[in-house]
């Protein structure tokens, strides 16, 4: 599903139709899920292809937050001063882009997903934040993933504390994934450095899990000078 | 060293108050410095608080830092070195100030509270409050005025000295906040798989926070109905929208799940059996025609 399409088309994955027709120098796009429209958008005067790809997974049903809260379903224990690298699953969220002619502009116009959406609160009421949640096991291996659903996070663990940690969940930050996509896999590389037993700094690698894999749009950008940090704070704990 | 002696080398380090150049090149200087380091104040506070205040307060605060530091400079260090006597100007500042304090009590008033307000800031501007009894959304900040629009269109403006001095009640000052339901089913229905069908409901909506968690389980054996007692946590701004959607969801699952959510009855039994007469039918005595 993850392709460039040159309109007009027509591609389903699971209950998920997206069709988009040519109506003059227009394109109709339309979004059907089980046969009910979802979604439908008339692009004036477009003649640009249109690019559907994984997107950063906090979007949906509006975006609220730009984190992301991997919450681990068996804790995990590290050592002092050890490194270790783990897998984690994350959700997709697939985003629909309309391009011009050279493809070096495009517009998200459309988002959507076949996962289960929710959100927590990580941290205090009033200090704390929102983030989207999704439950994953640790795997010490690349585990199997189903690109319309899941991808997999390569995550490196560096506890600098002196003291032995656990740790239950691993909050990421949309503004400085980068997320990577093969014909069937979709991987992002990430780095986790425990400070103390309250804090802890997650941040992404601008290099794809795998060589063959391609860098994905995004949503979330951060500017040169960044005004938005790019990487995931976790000061309530790991 | 004697103290005589060390009075007498400080004072030689100071020019000669007769020599009009000398005082005149002293004052450009303190005045110079003064503009230098208000300027420098002044700066440095419009970096750090450009974005914890808005615009139009800030000015009002930089400008009266600036002004105030010229003019505590030209009172306390260029009048006395001048040899300016400001005790009548002080005696006529302080008649000025009593009929101006009595005049302006209550605009000081409001203009302090106004101050504070925003030092303590308790509200911002969007939020939505209860000030006072009056609900609605903060529109507007003043220095002496806050602005509230009713969540009924109306435009309401309060004295800073009254929002400052009642409760006030921020609704949208926390990330998250809590709703409640009371869903009284029947006797007869099953409560263990009304809980599971509002659980599942529940767990299917995406800003139902998973942390803190929703809590479903029955608080009383009520008169006509067992009380299931509902409670979600949202994200301040999704909980209205969720509270005013949800109650209809769980009405209308659970009934389509043939769990009746109960209303008012009352069953009376009588000691003494009661002497009944059978009605004929209304179609054969044909008053129905």
């Amino acid at each position: 599903m993850f392709e460039i399409y040159h309109p007009p088309f027509t591609t389903e994955a699971e209950d998920t139709e997206i069709i988009v027709e040519k109506q003059g120098d227009d394109l109709i796009y339309k979004r059907l899920f089980r046969g009910d429209e979802e979604r439908e958008l008339v692009l004036l005067n477009n003649d640009g292809d249109i690019i559907i790809n994984p997107i950063e997974p906090v979007n949906l049903p509006e975006s609220i937050t730009a984190f992301l809260m991997v919450d681990f379903k068996r804790s995990a224990m590290i050592r002092p001063g050890d490194k270790k690298k783990i897998y984690l699953k994350f959700p997709v969220e697939i985003g629909v882009f309309v391009t011009d002619k050279s493809r070096k502009n495009y517009e998200v116009i459309d988002v959507f997903t076949l996962n289960k959406i929710k959100y927590t609160l990580y941290g205090s009421h009033t200090q704390g934040m929102i983030c989207r949640h999704w439950e994953s096991d640790i795997y010490t291996e690349e585990p199997d993933t189903d690109n319309l659903y899941e991808g997999f996070i390569e995550l490196e663990i560096s506890n600098e504390s002196n003291h032995q940690m656990e740790i239950t969940k691993a909050i990421f930050n949309a503004y400085g994934m980068k997320l990577y996509f093969g014909d069937k896999r979709l991987g992002m590389k990430a780095s986790m450095r425990i400070i103390n037993k309250l804090l802890a700094e997650t941040d992404f690698s601008t290099y794809p899990t795998t060589s063959r894999f391609k860098r994905s749009m995004e949503l979330y950008t951060a500017r040169k000078l960044a005004i938005t940090s790019t990487k995931g704070i976790m000061e309530f704990g790991t | 060293m004697s103290n005589n002696s060390t009075i007498s080398s400080v004072y030689s380090y100071i020019p000669a108050l007769s020599d009009p150049f000398v005082q005149i090149t002293t004052v450009v200087l303190v005045l110079f410095f003064t503009i230098l380091i208000a300027k420098g104040i002044t700066i440095y506070l419009q970096r750090s608080l450009n974005d914890k205040m808005d615009k139009e307060h800030l000015n009002i605060l930089i400008k009266s830092i600036y002004y105030g530091a010229i003019v505590i400079a030209v009172v306390g260090v260029i009048f006395p070195y001048l040899q300016i006597n400001t005790s009548g100007l002080l005696v006529a500042g302080g008649v000025v100030g009593i009929v101006l304090g009595f005049a302006s009590q209550s605009i000081m008033g409001n203009l302090i509270s106004g101050v504070f307000l925003m030092i303590e800031r308790p509200i911002k501007i969007g939020d939505q409050v209860n000030i006072d009894n009056k609900m609605g959304f903060v529109e507007d900040i003043k220095i002496i005025s806050t602005i509230i629009r009713t969540y009924d269109g109306l435009f309401i403006r309060l004295p800073n000295e009254t929002v400052f001095t009642t409760s006030i009640t921020n609704y949208v000052a926390n990330l998250t906040r809590r709703f409640e339901y009371v869903v009284g089913i029947r006797y007869s229905d099953d409560a263990d798989e009304a809980i599971k069908i509002i659980k599942d409901i529940i767990d299917k909506e995406p800003f139902a926070l998973v942390n803190p968690g929703p809590s479903v389980f029955v608080d009383t054996l009520g008169d006509n109905a067992v009380n299931i007692i509902v409670r979600i946590w949202a994200p301040v701004k999704q909980w209205y929208d969720m509270k005013t959607r949800l109650l209809w969801i769980i009405k209308r699952t659970l009934e389509e799940n043939g769990i009746e959510i109960a209303f008012p009855q009352r069953t009376v039994w009588f000691a003494s059996e009661l002497n009944t007469r059978k009605m004929p039918d209304i179609s054969e005595t044909g008053y129905d025609k």
